[in-house]
């Protein structure tokens, strides 16, 4: 059990927040930050200046062109780490030497290896470490939960799980500048299977257990330096499941439609996260809008994000940590887990390899 | 003017693509050289042969969005064996993306060096002014020099563009060139200047809302094929400005011509018919009337405005 956080945060004012990168995915995490209660959103740090004006515009009250800046000059009581993975143990290491707890975004880190420093910075340092792991916050997903806990199915002895988006080179027209870093093995820590796999790992440890990686094979469809295809066969033991989870960046995404599909096969019928997701998505947002709307006249607080369900995910995924560090918990999605789904995906592009006959590297021996 | 087509054997293909770039290149070879063949003469007299495919960005070639360097590398080839002229493949690294670099997700180095074909960047080219006349306007615009200086061969591949007309081989020439003139003025008066010898579309996959293997090389002159490209995707060419300035009032006449081959014959009343007529997907952009209404909703609701509402994604 680990020991509680510093009681860093213990008067009643507001948790005092900052957004470490302000692209896609930080602004997410910024606008959810602004929407929540308790919380303010002291400051935001991107690179590019474009960036920051749009976080200033949302609501950051000061910006920063260098997050190291922005942890040695505020005074904060959390970070989110939104920078492209390469980034983020140097910022956790920043934010660890300024007592800051930190929210990563998904992958923790490029590898286990990094990820278990990254643990092991923040545990010396007392933070608290989170990971933004989100399809276990979608409601499609704790619907399969719900109904797999409840043994509506009965047994399940097959799984599948699908994840695809065109991340980041899109679809036509394309006239925005595709980074070249998620595609880089390097810079990223692989591809999409680092880009998507880790977050259905998570999804399906949560719903099964731990898992065992049986097989693997890795795609490319152009010629890029990372797999925009990766197919993994994992066995569950505890729940006697075996599981073919293929994710990919090939294809073409239009919102709001997104392909996340998961099949849990029991013996008395299916679970569909299809099922548990709004028939239509216009009409399912207009439900939320108006229950938010009403909600607001009764006094409620509205669920942010209500009318889209994906980005509400990042809200609640957010609001948990945050909710963790007051209460000076171990965050639900902290970095022991971020780490497993990078073990997993280390043992799937080892067997992928071996798939391929190509050479592995020797282990290291210790003398 | 003649254009000729040639079918491509797909009687043994599982599915609408050949995964395998060497299997794509053997099943181009013959349709391609029946397509070019008529053009031989022109092309054997050249020194340096500059194609110019549409690789605009890298999407995958089975979507028809880009031209298959397959058939780049067929072409590329049998060049190679025609002539001892020097031949480079061109495009132009633009705001969005580096041409090297799409060239390589499009693994071009791969399939036209073994050509002995080499990769040219027309940014990093030198220039030249020239002006030209479109609809009665003077047009300036500035050319890379390779393309003035050699004889290049347009290889658009079978789609619209995002606002609706014909991608074609105008419009291809048109992005290599810089001038202040609106984008269809300029495409006009790129092709004018640079004067290419040849356009083959590809039509091996196009797309027209969805990609279909269309199977079929084309090979003419550039604003001929242009325009038989916007007939199959049933555009008007009335209502093509680039297609109306290159014609004026002349209505196009276009002559079809099988080209042979081992491929089946093309006929293009069932091509067309094949052909979806669909456009671009949509961007994912909201409508500013969604984007005005979800920034009322979330001021009642005390909601948070998704920045995907805000300005793309």
């Amino acid at each position: 059990m680990a020991p509680p956080f510093l009681d860093r945060w213990s008067d009643s004012s507001a948790l005092q927040l900052g957004v470490l990168g302000v692209g896609n995915i930080g602004m997410v995490h910024l606008k959810s930050a602004l929407a929540m209660p308790g919380v303010d959103v002291v400051a935001a740090a991107d690179a590019m200046p474009a960036n920051r004006d749009k976080a200033a515009s949302a609501g950051a009250t000061r910006t920063y062109d260098d997050y190291t800046t922005l942890l040695e000059q505020e005074d904060l009581d959390a970070a989110v780490v939104a920078l492209p993975p390469f980034l983020h143990a140097d910022a956790v290491e920043c934010a660890a030497e300024a007592g800051v707890d930190v929210f990563v975004e998904k992958p923790l880190a490029r590898t286990a290896a990094e990820a278990e420093a990254m643990i092991e910075t923040a545990r010396e340092a007392n933070i608290a470490l989170g990971v933004d792991h989100t399809l276990r916050y979608q409601p499609d997903m704790t619907g399969v939960k719900e109904a797999y806990d409840e043994g509506s199915v009965g047994h399940v002895p097959y799984a599948s799980i699908t994840r695809l988006n065109d991340h980041p080179l899109g679809k036509p027209p394309a006239d925005e500048a595709p980074p070249a870093w998620p595609m880089d093995p390097d810079a990223a820590g692989g591809g999409s299977l680092i880009e998507l796999g880790v977050h259905c790992f998570d999804l399906l440890e949560w719903l099964f257990g731990d898992l065992e990686v049986q097989d693997a094979t890795m795609g490319k469809t152009l010629n890029i330096p990372a797999e925009d295809a990766a197919t993994v066969l994992l066995r569950a033991p505890e729940t006697e499941t075996t599981i073919n989870l293929h994710c990919g960046t090939y294809q073409w995404e239009q919102l709001p439609e997104v392909n996340t599909r998961l099949r849990l096969e029991g013996v008395t019928g299916t679970i569909s996260n299809k099922e548990h997701m709004p028939g239509n998505f216009y009409a399912g947002a207009a439900k939320a809008a108006l229950s938010n709307v009403a909600s607001r006249f009764t006094g409620g607080e509205p669920d942010v994000f209500g009318p889209t369900f994906y980005l509400q995910a990042h809200y609640d995924a957010l609001e948990d940590f945050c909710d963790a560090v007051r209460n000076d918990e171990e965050p639900p999605v902290g970095g022991e887990l971020g780490l497993r789904t990078l073990e997993l995906a280390e043992t799937a592009y080892e067997l992928a390899a071996e798939g391929d006959g190509a050479e592995l590297e020797p282990p290291e021996v210790m003398t | 003017m003649s254009v000729h087509v040639a079918g491509i054997d797909a009687a043994d293909r599982r599915g609408g693509w050949i995964a395998d770039t060497d299997a794509r290149l053997a099943s181009f070879e013959s349709p391609a050289r029946s397509v070019l063949e008529p053009y031989v003469s022109s092309l054997t007299a050249a020194d340096r042969i500059t194609i110019v495919p549409d690789a605009h960005y890298p999407f995958h070639p089975s979507t028809g969005m880009v031209t298959d360097p397959a058939v780049v590398g067929s072409i590329a080839d049998h060049l190679a064996g025609w002539t001892e002229a020097d031949v480079a493949v061109a495009g132009a690294s633009d705001d969005r993306i580096a041409f090297d670099r799409t060239a390589e997700y499009l693994s071009y180095p791969d399939i036209v060096e073994r050509f002995g074909a080499e990769i040219v960047d027309l940014a990093d080219e030198s220039r030249r002014n020239s002006v030209v006349t479109v609809d009665d306007e003077q047009v300036s615009v500035s050319v890379p020099e390779r393309l003035l200086d050699s004889t290049v061969v347009v290889v658009p591949t079978l789609r619209p563009t995002e606002s609706g007309p014909v991608a074609g081989g105008m419009r291809a020439l048109g992005r290599l060139v810089s001038s202040a003139a609106d984008a269809e003025s300029t495409a006009v008066a790129a092709t004018r200047t640079v004067e290419p010898a040849l356009s083959v579309l590809d039509a091996t996959t196009a797309f027209a809302g969805d990609p279909i293997a269309a199977d079929t090389l084309f090979a003419g002159p550039t604003q001929q094929v242009d325009a038989l490209a916007s007939s199959l995707l049933e555009r008007s060419i009335d209502e093509d400005p680039v297609l109306r300035a290159a014609f004026g009032v002349e209505e196009p006449s276009i002559t079809v011509e099988n080209a042979g081959g081992s491929g089946p014959d093309v006929d293009l009343t069932t091509l067309r018919r094949r052909l979806p007529n669909g456009a671009l997907p949509p961007r994912d952009e909201t409508h500013p009337a969604v984007t005005l209404a979800y920034r009322l909703y979330a001021r009642v609701a005390g909601d948070a405005v998704p920045p995907q509402l805000e300005s793309g994604r």
